[in-house]
């Protein structure tokens, strides 16, 4: 379990100090709009930034306490996309941060529909088809410690996972998430653009503004239209639906 | 918590890929071990492996070829070993297929500090025939040790940045330093500081082959070691990170290797040209970017590269010889060129 004991950055860019946890078997999601410190936030659960305040901590422990190596054994990230320095083939590159063995790296491949493009330089991949290898080699990371260590669960830590992917793949991907977060025992924690998206898929929700965590709970909770028109200073209207958080979309 | 996970993902390299690296590493060590054979066949003084074993070898031509050639033939392997190795780490570390060695300012420290030796000191004995060694060696030492101190200073995704613009503001420096000195220079020392400048292995003697021998095999052994960190680098600092690497370690090995080697090297023989730009490159279009395998094959296609081309410079026109640095620059120019415009960059 992820845990946050008025954790944050002081730094700029600056963190609010933030409580808070992520349990296995839930997905939650960061909202917000542009330079809220969604990817600080994020970089900062992955203990790439040292939070400045109280502790982050993984199943008890600091991560900072944490070795590199033992680390990578428990939580991926999958940042916005960076390019590779050099043309990596598909299937070196999914499993250069840990290797499950051949047919577990079959069958994640096979999940992100990414079997027919192992042989392809990723620097010849579209976006989409990019972001899906990312998650892929995330994915192995976490599959490769499983495999030593016979354990469930894990913290898989993501940035914007769907931004160049078709509506079909959007789909796809959010319920691959949700199921390795319920039949894996992962704690998935996701950046999120589309509120929709994490609306429909994420267990709660946490919107942040400003470098500050302005609401915290379930999406019905946490996505109201008046609240989420003021953060993002949108025009938004609003399609309820029964005992769920409503749809939102744009005014004309 | 488990603090004694092993470094996921090292047991799962496949057989296939163990074969290909075993079959490409050993024909390559085996080019080199002909190569070698070649080089110490031919010229003016050779010894052919055949002549050895039939006993033919005069104890005339025997001391000559200890004294001259085996140490210019050691030379040659580590100073080709360390040249591309280093290009690739250097190529790694920056996520760059156009970074080298003298990227960090070592070679034209180096440089500067020979021009020091051979324009403000001419004549001086105080270290005999290793004079020019000792100013190579302590230009390169210098600028390692400015570099490594920024290395260790900095953190984060900035410090790439930093050792590359140190690298730049040194080069810039040293090269006004050079002009300044050529400019005060004799014409004799011009010649001799234009030589140096285009490298040879001609100098090289026991004394200064003892010191590559002690110094530049454990700067290739931190390279290697560092193979699969720097596999992991290539996602980017954060994710690298998030996969288990220790982003301020590697920098501070590879920079330190790198100096402490190269330094070594441009000590030695001069500035090679375009090994440790062209090896890494031509590599990397045919085994993939995995440092694993790219390193060491790096080794020892730079090993073979520089003790062929360095019997080539010996037997071209003989009984002069060219600096090898100048035939390395010849061959390999043209050859990225055609590399570059087939159109098959790949990375």
């Amino acid at each position: 379990m992820l845990s946050l004991h008025h954790a944050g950055l002081i730094d700029a860019p600056s963190l609010s100090p933030l409580h808070g946890e992520v349990t296995p078997g839930e997905v939650l999601a960061i909202v917000g709009p542009n330079g809220a410190g969604k990817t600080t936030l994020l970089t900062m659960l992955s203990g790439f930034r040292h939070s400045q305040l109280g502790p982050v901590t993984l199943d008890g422990w600091s991560l900072d306490a944490w070795t590199p190596e033992a680390l990578a054994g428990r939580r991926a990230l999958v940042a916005q996309f960076e390019p590779t320095g050099f043309d990596w083939p598909v299937r070196d590159l999914v499993v250069l941060s840990g290797d499950p063995g051949e047919a577990a790296v079959a069958e994640i491949m096979g999940q992100l529909e990414l079997a027919c493009l192992a042989e392809r330089g990723v620097s010849s991949l579209s976006g989409g088809e990019r972001q899906r290898v990312m998650v892929a080699r995330a994915l192995c990371q976490l599959a490769a410690a499983r495999r030593d260590h016979d354990r469930d669960g894990g913290l898989l830590l993501l940035d914007e996972p769907t931004s160049a992917l078709d509506l079909g793949q959007q789909q796809r991907m959010m319920r691959l998430l949700r199921r390795l977060a319920v039949e894996r025992r992962m704690a998935v924690v996701c950046v999120l653009h589309d509120l929709n998206l994490a609306a429909t898929y994420a267990d709660r929700v946490w919107l942040m503004a400003a470098g500050k965590r302005v609401a915290n709970g379930t999406p019905r909770q946490v996505l109201e239209t008046d609240r989420l028109a003021l953060t993002y200073r949108a025009d938004l209207m609003a399609l309820d639906r029964e005992g769920e958080s409503p749809w939102l979309a744009l005014r004309p | 918590m488990d603090m004694s996970l092993p470094r996921a993902g090292v047991g799962g390299v496949s057989r296939r890929r163990l074969t290909r690296r075993f079959g490409v590493l050993g024909g390559l060590l085996l080019a080199l071990l002909l190569g070698l054979a070649w080089a110490a066949a031919s010229g003016s003084l050779g010894v052919s492996p055949v002549e050895f074993v039939a006993g033919e070898v005069t104890a005339m031509d025997w001391q000559v070829w200890w004294q001259l050639r085996l140490p210019r033939l050691l030379l040659g392997v580590l100073v080709g070993a360390m040249l591309a190795g280093s290009g690739a780490a250097m190529q790694g570390l920056f996520r760059n297929p156009l970074a080298d060695p003298t990227l960090l300012g070592l070679a034209s420290g180096a440089g500067l500090c020979v021009a020091v030796w051979v324009v403000l000191f001419p004549g001086s004995d105080v270290f005999g025939l290793y004079g020019q060694f000792v100013a190579g060696f302590l230009g390169a030492l210098g600028v390692c040790l400015l570099v490594f101190g920024l290395a260790r200073r900095r953190s984060g995704s900035g410090a790439v940045l930093t050792l590359l613009l140190a690298g730049l503001a040194i080069n810039t420096l040293a090269g006004a330093g050079g002009g300044l000195l050529a400019f005060l220079a004799s014409d004799e020392q011009l010649r001799q500081l234009s030589l140096w400048g285009m490298g040879s292995l001609a100098h090289s003697l026991w004394g200064a082959t003892l010191v590559a021998l002690v110094l530049v095999p454990p700067a290739l052994i931190v390279l290697l070691r560092r193979a699969r960190d720097l596999d992991l680098l290539q996602l980017g600092e954060a994710t690298a990170h998030a996969a288990g690497l220790d982003g301020r370690r590697l920098r501070r090995r590879v920079v330190m290797a790198t100096s402490l080697g190269v330094g070594t090297c441009v000590a030695v023989s001069g500035i090679i040209g375009f090994l440790g730009l062209l090896v890494p490159h031509c590599l990397r279009l045919w085994l993939g970017p995995g440092h694993r395998l790219l390193l060491p094959a790096s080794m020892l296609g730079g090993a073979l590269l520089l003790v062929v081309a360095d019997s080539l410079a010996r037997v071209l026109a003989m009984p002069a010889e060219m600096p090898v640095g100048l035939l390395t620059s010849l061959l390999g120019g043209p050859y990225f060129l055609y590399l570059l415009l087939r159109g098959r960059q790949g990375c």
